[in-house]
Parts: C-alpha cells; sequence; structure tokens
C-alpha cells in the first residue's frame, strides 16, 4: 500500500498584505504555512497507512524554504518526503506543475506500485484547483475531486468508496485503485503529532530532486517555458457601497416595495418587458 | 507502537542557556535532545538588547566566524537622567570599543536564539520544535529521569535534565526546587517596541559613523516616572528597541498600564525625535527575574540541574542576563559530562554545577548586588529624586543670570535639601554603596 501526497507551501493568507499601489501580495515577512488542504491529505494517507500498513511519500515543487513544510508531513506521519527544487522550475503555472508533480509519480512508479494519489482540493494562494486534475489526466488515472470521505477502501480489491462535495450535495463514487483524489479539510480531522514522528523528522532530511536528478525533466515543459498561462493584470477589486435600506413603516408597505422595485430598474439589475398576457 | 525514547541529556528549552548547555554536552558526544515549545527556536523570544559575547565566546570560540545575526556593536553607551523636560547624559564612547569581535552587541534574539541553536545542532544535538515540556518525570526515590511532553507517547528518558524554560520556571517549580511563585515585588515587567528606521537616520540621530557603530542607553527617572526601574534605547541595524521596565508590582501598586508607561516616555520631548518617522513593527512585553542571589532555587538536583531565567539569573544593576546564561549553559553542560564520564547523577555530584558557578562571575556578580532588589524597593523615591535633581542643578549651573557663582552654588545643594534631608542624603548614599559593593 503506497499513497503519494503532494502539497505545497503557501503564505498565510491569513496574515497576507496587499500593497495598496501594485495590488500584489507583500509576500516579503509572512510566514509560510502547508496549504491548509494539503495537511489534511496528508493525515489521510498517514490514516490509510496505520490501518492497511504501507508507506506515504510526499511530495512538493517549491523553493528550498518548502523543506520545512516536508518536514513537517514527515512528523504528521509520512515516511519519505520530496522535495522538487530547480531555479529552472520557476514561475510554473497549473500545466507546468502538474507535468512536474506527474512526471515526479511515474518515476516512483518505477520503484513500485502507487496506490492512491492525494492532492489539497486547491492551493490558498493560487486558488486554481486544476494542479490535481491535471495530474490525474497525465498519469490517466481515475479523479474523484473534492472528497470529503473515504466510505471503504479494499487494497486487495483495488476499490475504493469516496464521498464528494458536489453543488447539490454528495456525490458517492466507488472507484478502482489507484485513483487520485483532491480532498477537502473533512476528509480527515489533523492529529497532534507523536513523540516518535517529531522525532524521527527531527532526524529525517528530505530528498532534493532537480531538474536533472535523479530524473530528466522535460525543459521545455518546465517552468515558465512550459507555462502558457499569462497573467493579464491583477488588482485589488473595489470595494461596494453599503445597500440602501427602506424603512416599512415610514412609508407603508406598498410605497417601500415600489421604491425598492424603482430602485432595481435603476441599478439595471432586471428590465421589465411588457408583453401580451402579462397582467398590467 | 510507541517506542522509548532515550538519551544521554534532555534541555527543556531553547534559550541561550538552553542552547549553550546542549550545545557544550553535543560537542562533548553526548547523546542531547533540545525541546522547545515555540514554533521555532526564538519564536517566543522579544529580546531586543545588548548582548556581551565573552560568555559566548567561551561556549563557542569561533563564533565569530559563524556570523551570528547581530544588529550593531555597542561603541558608545551610558546613561540618561530624564527629568519631565530635561536630560543630564553621562556617555562614554571610545576607540576601544571598535576592535572586532566587540565585546557587546545589540541583538534581537528572535534571530540570535535560532542561529545559537543551530550550532547545538551542527554539533550534534536533536532538536524539536512545537513541542512542551509538562512534567519533569522521576524514580521512587525521587532522582529526576526524564520528561514528559505535550505530545502522544511524549516521554523522553535521560540521566541529566537541563531545565532552561525562562522566566515563568514552572517545572521549576513544580519539582519543589523553588518554593514560591515569582513575586511581584521581585520581578519587572518589560515592554518594548521595535522602531524600523532607515540605518542613516539611525547614524546620523546618534552620532554614528556607519553600520559598524551602535549606541546602547539606559535611561532613569522620569521614563519610569521616577520609579524604580530603567528604561532603553538600543540601535538595531534598521531599527531602535525601545522600552521600560518596572517591577510588577509597581504596575499594580499605581495602576499603571504597561503600553501607558511606554508611550509616555515615547513622547517626552528628549525621546521623542529620536523616533520621529520611524515605525513601530513589533510591540510586546516579558518578565524578567530580579529575584536576586537570595531568592535563586536550588541549582541542582538528582539528575537535574536549572539554568538561566528559569534560576534567576540575572544582574539588573549591568542590565546583563544572556552572558549569565550562556555561562550557566555551559557549566550546567560541562557538569553533565562529567557526571557521564563518572556514570553518577547523584544531587551530590551534580553540585559541582553550583560550585563552578560560584567560582564564575555569574554568582559572584549576583551575590554582590544581592542588596540592590532590596534596596530600591525600600528607597523607591531613589529613581526620580536625584534624576530630577540632576536635571535641576544641571539648568542652573550652565544658565547665567547675574548672579553670584556662590549664591548658585548654594541654590543648588538648597534644591537637594529640599527634596531630601540631608540625613536622608547619606542614608541612600551607605545603602546604595553597600547595595554595589556587596
Amino acid at each position: 500500500m503506497h499513497s503519494v501526497v503532494a502539497i505545497k507551501q503557501v503564505p498565510d493568507t491569513s496574515n497576507v498584505r496587499i500593497n495598496p499601489e501594485t495590488g500584489t501580495l507583500i509576500r516579503e515577512g509572512v510566514p509560510t504555512i502547508i496549504n491548509p488542504y494539503d495537511i489534511h491529505a496528508v493525515e489521510m494517507a498517514v490514516r490509510i497507512k496505520e490501518k492497511f500498513g504501507g508507506t506515504v511519500t510526499v511530495i512538493s515543487m517549491g523553493p528550498p524554504k518548502a523543506m520545512e513544510s516536508l518536514t513537517e508531513c514527515v512528523e504528521q506521519g509520512a515516511d519519505r518526503a520530496i522535495l522538487i527544487s530547480d531555479r529552472r522550475f520557476g514561475a510554473a503555472d497549473t500545466l507546468a506543475t502538474s507535468y512536474v508533480l506527474a512526471h515526479t509519480i511515474e518515476a516512483l512508479l518505477k520503484e513500485g506500485p502507487v496506490d492512491l494519489l492525494l492532492f489539497g482540493k486547491q492551493a490558498i494562494d493560487g486558488d486554481t484547483g486544476q494542479v490535481g486534475p491535471g495530474v490525474a489526466a497525465r498519469l490517466q488515472v481515475p479523479l474523484l475531486s473534492n472528497a470529503v470521505m473515504i466510505e471503504s477502501f479494499d487494497p486487495v480489491a483495488r476499490k475504493a468508496v469516496i464521498h464528494r462535495k458536489i453543488e447539490q450535495g454528495v456525490e458517492v463514487i466507488e472507484t478502482s485503485l489507484p485513483a487520485l483524489l483532491t480532498v477537502e479539510k473533512e476528509i480527515a480531522t489533523v492529529k497532534r503529532a507523536s513523540l516518535s514522528n517529531v522525532i524521527n523528522a527531527a532526524r529525517y532530511t528530505p530528498e532534493l530532486w532537480t531538474g536533472d536528478l535523479p530524473v530528466p525533466f522535460d525543459p521545455d515543459q518546465i517552468g515558465i517555458k512550459g507555462s502558457p498561462t499569462i497573467v493579464g493584470k491583477a488588482f485589488t477589486p473595489t470595494p461596494r457601497g453599503a445597500g440602501a435600506i427602506l424603512s416599512v413603516a415610514e412609508k407603508g408597505l406598498s410605497k417601500t416595495v415600489a421604491d425598492a422595485l424603482a430602485m432595481i430598474v435603476e441599478a439595471s439589475v432586471v428590465t421589465f418587458q411588457n408583453h401580451d398576457g402579462g397582467r398590467p | 507502537m510507541a517506542s522509548k525514547h532515550t538519551f544521554d541529556a534532555i534541555v527543556v528549552g531553547g534559550g541561550p542557556s538552553g542552547s549553550a548547555a546542549a550545545l557544550t554536552m553535543a560537542r562533548a558526544g553526548l547523546k542531547t535532545i533540545l525541546i522547545e515549545r515555540g514554533r521555532f527556536v526564538g519564536a517566543k523570544n522579544f529580546f531586543g538588547g545588548v548582548m556581551y559575547t565573552h560568555a559566548l565566546a567561551d561556549v563557542l570560540p569561533d563564533f565569530w566566524e559563524r556570523k551570528p545575526p547581530f544588529e550593531r556593536p555597542v561603541t558608545e553607551q551610558g546613561y540618561w537622567m530624564l527629568s519631565p523636560d530635561s536630560v543630564v547624559r553621562i556617555m562614554h564612547k571610545s576607540e576601544h570599543y571598535k576592535q572586532e569581535p566587540a565585546e557587546a552587541h545589540t541583538v534581537l534574539r528572535a534571530l540570535f536564539d535560532p542561529w545559537l541553536a543551530e550550532q547545538a545542532v551542527s554539533a550534534g544535538a536533536l532538536l524539536i520544535t512545537k513541542t512542551t515540556v509538562t512534567h519533569i518525570l522521576q524514580d521512587a526515590k525521587g532522582r529526576v529521569i526524564g520528561v514528559r511532553t505535550d505530545r502522544p507517547d511524549g516521554e523522553i528518558f535521560a540521566p541529566i535534565v537541563v531545565i532552561a524554560e525562562g522566566v515563568n520556571n514552572l517545572l521549576t517549580q513544580k519539582l519543589g526546587l523553588i518554593k514560591n511563585d515569582l513575586p511581584p515585588r521581585f520581578v519587572a515587567l518589560a515592554v518594548k517596541e521595535y522602531i524600523s528606521l532607515p540605518a542613516k537616520d539611525i547614524q546620523a540621530r546618534f552620532g554614528l559613523s556607519g553600520p559598524n557603530e551602535g549606541a546602547a542607553i539606559d535611561i532613569f527617572g522620569d521614563a519610569t516616572l521616577g520609579l524604580p526601574g530603567t528604561a532603553f534605547l538600543y540601535t538595531d541595524r534598521n531599527g531602535l528597541s525601545i522600552g521600560v521596565g518596572l517591577l510588577l508590582e509597581e504596575f499594580v501598586t499605581h495602576k499603571l498600564r504597561p503600553y501607558e508607561v511606554l508611550a509616555r516616555f515615547k513622547n517626552h520631548p528628549v525621546i521623542q525625535p529620536y523616533l520621529e518617522g520611524g515605525k513601530p513593527l513589533e510591540y510586546g512585553a516579558h518578565l524578567i527575574p530580579e529575584t536576586g542571589y537570595n531568592r535563586m532555587p536550588k541549582l541542582s538536583a538528582a539528575g537535574v540541574m536549572v539554568v538561566g531565567d528559569a534560576a534567576g539569573m540575572v544582574d539588573a544593576v549591568h542590565r546583563e542576563g544572556t552572558n549569565l546564561a550562556m555561562t550557566a549553559g555551559r557549566l550546567a553542560g560541562t557538569t553533565a559530562v562529567a557526571a557521564h564520564q563518572a556514570n553518577d547523577f547523584s544531587a551530590t555530584f551534580l553540585k559541582q554545577y553550583r560550585q563552578s558557578l560560584e567560582e564564575s562571575f555569574v554568582l559572584k556578580d549576583m551575590k554582590q548586588y544581592r542588596r540592590m532588589t532590596d534596596f530600591l524597593d525600600s528607597s523607591p523615591h531613589f529613581m526620580g529624586t536625584y534624576a530630577n535633581f540632576l536635571n535641576d542643578a544641571a539648568l542652573r549651573y550652565f544658565t547665567a543670570h547675574g548672579i553670584p557663582k556662590r549664591d548658585m552654588e548654594k541654590q543648588i545643594v538648597g534644591l537637594l535639601q529640599e527634596r531630601r534631608s540631608f540625613f536622608g542624603i547619606a542614608q541612600d548614599m551607605v545603602k546604595l554603596l553597600r547595595a554595589m559593593r556587596g
């Protein structure tokens, strides 16, 4: 039983400030954390390991500083951590990132089977939610996004029943394994790491994979070269003004409703059309 | 699944004393674990002050090559005596201070502590963070055999535990090494701000020629509303550390709010121009144990030693603490190494730790100033009265009113006697002398 979890180190957006002149995030001096959804994915993988045995590998593409986040995953119970870090990976969009992660997982697949791939549903700094699905597509494995629960898991029959959140409610799906799940926080509550794991993590140094070693990445598919996305403009939306409050007590119900309708029409939120058969 | 974690030594707390102890033991080959409760070492620290490097050099002779994150060398230091609208300054500046490495540096410990812990780690100590030690484990005979942390399966065993838990010495108390909690009469609360200011402004305002010069100023009198305590203004690389420290009890008795005392000090007409245009980036407060020599906890027992603030190792007269702490950490570490060699962790053997402290400046200085807290406690008027007098006297002395100088001198003497009787002054001086001489 081998699970691979992909994580991202992100700025702690609860602390983030915006430069009022440029409208961009001030990342300097902002503490970094593991993307909040990702740590739940790690926890889920560790629970499966605790139940069925096996190992958990955590991978991350990012700057050398992301080693901290990987070490934290080892504290939470992961067995192996790999940082894929190279200047050439910089400025990657979701296409290039999913290539790097998928290529890394393919390399791991050469070492042995992988039964489950876990991703956070999205990263709180970019909020695209595209990397997990991108990796699933590249690896040709079933994708179950927004997973909230693993109802059953059978590593022998290679089947799992997953609950995933959809707009109308919850969808229950049986999937073959290996599969890729992008998870919500509900998937598993993060437990306080045991002392043994913390001591293991303090002794552990994550592996460092570069653009060439131990597996070469295609230089045309990584970093800015492999990223067709162009950010046209980044801006802070102007705050909307407060809504009007009309008092029924002052003008009576029907006058207030008429005023409200007039205001709605004036604001061009809706328009009235006279048509035959309609009541006056 | 929970395996038993066994080490040669456990250090509780990653401040200067803890890291110095861990470094000393790890370098001697002891399997050492350093346990820090903060997210990282230094995360809980708010110190912006002066550090004397002699103690660091004893722990780490090549510290300078390892590029410690110091702010500025202290090349000018002294005292400012504030009255409500004036100041008398006694400053010392010397070419002597410019030798490298300087004997004193301004330091922000949120940066320094992680660096020192890293030195311990590279010497072989294992560092774990985000983990709080909640109990000291003892065997049936009361000998310390390890610690319990707040983590699942959280026990660690070792024949030696060094408690470097800081001023709030809950473990030291739980272990019965001291009977009482910190008495508010003998613990200071320092409130501090870190104000960011461009280096060139700092240099211009303090008369420093570049980033390799720095000033450390201790301020008395009106800064603390005349109450026993000190204020301080230290130059960092790109900012100022400014704060006020008063005995905790004074805040209570006079119903003072720490932030108001600091705000009042910052707005003093003499102080304000130094801060002009600066941006406060941090505000916080910390306790400083000024319990003194006579109220220290028992420093060791079977299997355990207490170091640093947890043991009240502060010299309030010279605002020293980190050097006492690092020296104590080193001596506790040396004692632990000797104990391992002798395979003797008894209370009797570990008394060596206290003996070596008695022979060092740590307990010699603390012993010498053992009456100082009591002196300030019994003469609370001391700071305010004399600081104001000095300023008034200076005003008379430095202005010409067309009165004969003999009369001016009499006026100055009169100013003093208005505030304090001849007998009172004599008493203050004798008591101060006794407190200083030991």
